[in-house]
């Protein structure tokens, strides 16, 4: 997605309240990423990003500075930098449901675990930046969940919101059993890229379904 | 704090004098425990020390001393599990056998009674009788809100019943003293008259007492369930980040990487999991499993459970479930991918890793296990197992079709 004169150079901003671990996510991202920017908290992390419009921003969930108490920092970076042509991937330690949905739902592109290495958040951010959504395991498990496949709900219409089509079901699972995209497709005999098609489609149904499984489901058992 | 005191078990009586055991109340008492405790730490009857306390108040001293130990000696530790004391608190409340309340309450009212139909009572007699009635009255009730209510032998009701009684007394001897002092008086008729309605008041406010404990204790719990989820969010922000960046620097299967997942594990688990029940289902059961394996062989496993699992931890599915994942550590390692699904016609479970590879085939002698223990399994509880090998990896799948408890055992 190149919109200026950058070449293959991904600009990338961490946003994360513990220093410990900015710099260590900055040391082990691979080099075809620039860290152009880094913030420890909501205000300062708005800033940083209206600043230098990064392609990417490694967001941590839990952040301090938010205006509500109770609600994780992460969704209010998203909030607050409404207009900004930048994608967000969620960075998470914790594995409670609700606060991951919270920033997918916000508008971020993916989440990945904060004990995942640097390779694997390289290849997340690559993957964020060209557009296409992030989905571990558990965020697949849960869609499933969720959107009651498991229970054999399968959507009719193509553009129905609260309910995945057979195809993404097939999808869903293949990456909650630990295929990656491209084991994907070579199962399922589709292109690389039809299989991106079929997660960023799930992603924006997760973004938008206003399925109540959704938001009970997640914070009732924790499942992700 | 008695519990702590009670801990300080004495000394095993090596040395040769005889080490007394301490000074304490039992629980179950006759009235306070004095006499039972003082007896026992002095090796005397109980008969003789109470007698001792009553020939001491004649002179005035054994109601001192005895008001004395009953307010310093502490009670002896509860019996059993003092944690589990501490929790239900009800545990914690010593039970009396005497009475106290009840004979109280009618003294007072004999008392009344004597007030009400004595006309040819002497004066001085009558206000003995008077200030005896009140007195007996008031600590009746005040005993029964205040140490009776919390005694598991008596409760809320009995304190009602006593205090109900002792304010009746009360009422009735004010308005005998009303009717008095309207037909003339001075002012230590009008004191006396008050008495009563002194008492009636110090009864009634004793339920504040109660209430302000109940109070107290409600907060103690609220500041306490604060501090469990202040620290729980501080150990989330700082050690949880810290074992997560230990993973990521060592490198997926590495020692250090191990030992921080599982402490991070048990941690979380310890941060989250403390309220919900420990049950057993399948996919608890395999997430345990995993951590286990991740301990003894360099392997990561990820286990993602979807929708409900009837299934139970100790069927046949999990049992194959466990041999697959026990191979996948064993012989191929790094990343392993679990995934069980339960929906309404049976429950898959996925096990993937992303070893070199087999062919069922062929396999040597030490993989029989595969046929044996997974498949063979599978078969003969109903369900089906399919394992696909290649170079990228080997993928088990377990099938049993059906709910769990329409299959039974």
């Amino acid at each position: 997605m190149g919109t200026d004169g950058r070449d293959t150079g991904i600009r990338v901003v961490i946003v994360d309240d513990h220093s410990i671990f900015r710099s260590g996510l900055r040391a082990d991202l691979d080099g075809t990423l620039a860290v152009v920017g880094e913030a420890a908290d909501v205000p300062a992390a708005i800033e940083v990003i209206r600043a230098t419009k990064p392609d990417v921003v490694l967001l941590d969930v839990h952040l301090p500075g938010g205006d509500d108490v109770d609600a994780t920092g992460g969704a209010a970076v998203i909030a607050g930098c409404a207009g900004v042509p930048t994608r967000f991937l969620a960075l998470s330690v914790s594995d409670a449901a609700e606060d991951v949905v919270r920033v997918i739902r916000a508008g971020a592109r993916g989440y990945i675990t904060k004990g995942s290495s640097g390779a694997e958040v390289s290849s997340a951010v690559r993957a964020v930046a060209d557009g296409d959504a992030v989905f571990s395991p558990r965020l697949a498990g849960f869609v499933l969940d969720a959107f009651g496949a498991v229970a054999g709900e399968t959507a009719t219409a193509n553009d129905e919101l609260d309910r995945l089509s057979a195809r993404e079901q097939e999808v869903m699972r293949l990456i909650a059993r630990g295929y990656a995209y491209k084991e994907v497709a070579t199962e399922l005999f589709i292109s690389i890229k039809t299989v991106e098609t079929h997660v960023s489609a799930v992603l924006r149904k997760l973004q938008l379904s206003s399925r109540h499984e959704l938001t009970v489901w997640a914070s009732e058992r924790r499942l992700l | 704090m008695s519990i702590t005191a009670a801990r300080a078990v004495p000394r095993p009586a090596a040395s040769a004098t005889r080490v007394r055991p301490p000074l304490r109340r039992p629980r179950e008492c006759a009235v306070s425990g004095v006499g039972a405790g003082l007896a026992v730490h002095l090796g005397a009857p109980v008969w003789a020390v109470r007698a001792l306390f009553v020939v001491l108040s004649v002179f005035g001293v054994g109601v001192l001393l005895y008001a004395w130990f009953w307010a310093l000696v502490p009670w002896d530790a509860p019996a059993g599990d003092v944690d589990a004391a501490e929790r239900t608190g009800a545990e914690r409340a010593p039970t009396r056998r005497a009475p106290v309340a009840w004979p109280l309450v009618i003294a007072a009212g004999v008392g009344a009674v004597l007030l009400l139909g004595g006309g040819g009572l002497p004066y001085s007699v009558a206000v003995v009788v008077l200030v005896a009635t009140v007195l007996a009255a008031m600590s009746a009730g005040v005993w029964a809100a205040l140490i009776d209510r919390r005694d598991p032998a008596r409760g809320p009701r009995h304190a009602l019943a006593v205090r109900v009684a002792a304010a009746v007394v009360l009422a009735t001897v004010f308005a005998l003293m009303l009717s008095l002092l309207a037909s003339g008086g001075g002012v230590t008729q009008f004191v006396l008259t008050m008495l009563p309605l002194v008492g009636l008041v110090i009864v009634l406010s004793s339920t504040l007492i109660e209430k302000w404990r109940e109070l107290s204790g409600e907060r103690i719990r609220r500041i306490r369930e604060e501090q469990r989820s202040e620290m729980a969010a501080h150990l989330h922000d700082s050690v949880l980040q810290t074992l997560a960046l230990i993973q990521n620097r060592a490198g997926a299967s590495s020692e250090a990487a191990r030992l921080a997942r599982a402490q991070e594990r048990e941690l979380r688990a310890w941060l989250y999991d403390g309220d919900a029940p420990a049950d057993s289902d399948l996919s608890t059961d395999l997430r345990d499993y995993a951590g286990g394996l991740e301990l003894d062989y360099p392997v990561r496993i990820d286990v993602v459970s979807a929708g409900l699992s009837t299934e139970r931890a100790s069927g046949e599915l999990a049992a194959a479930a466990r041999e697959a994942m026990l191979n996948a550590a064993r012989h191929a390692g790094g990343d392993v991918s679990v995934y069980i699904e339960g929906g309404a016609t049976g429950v898959d479970v996925f096990i993937r890793d992303r070893g070199a590879g087999f062919d069922l085939d062929t396999v040597p002698g030490d993989r029989l296990g595969v046929r044996e223990s997974v498949i063979g399994r599978m078969r003969r509880a109903g369900g089906s197992a399919t394992v696909r090998s290649d170079a990228g990896g080997t993928e088990v799948h377990l099938r049993i079709v059906g709910t769990g408890e329409a299959r039974g055992h």
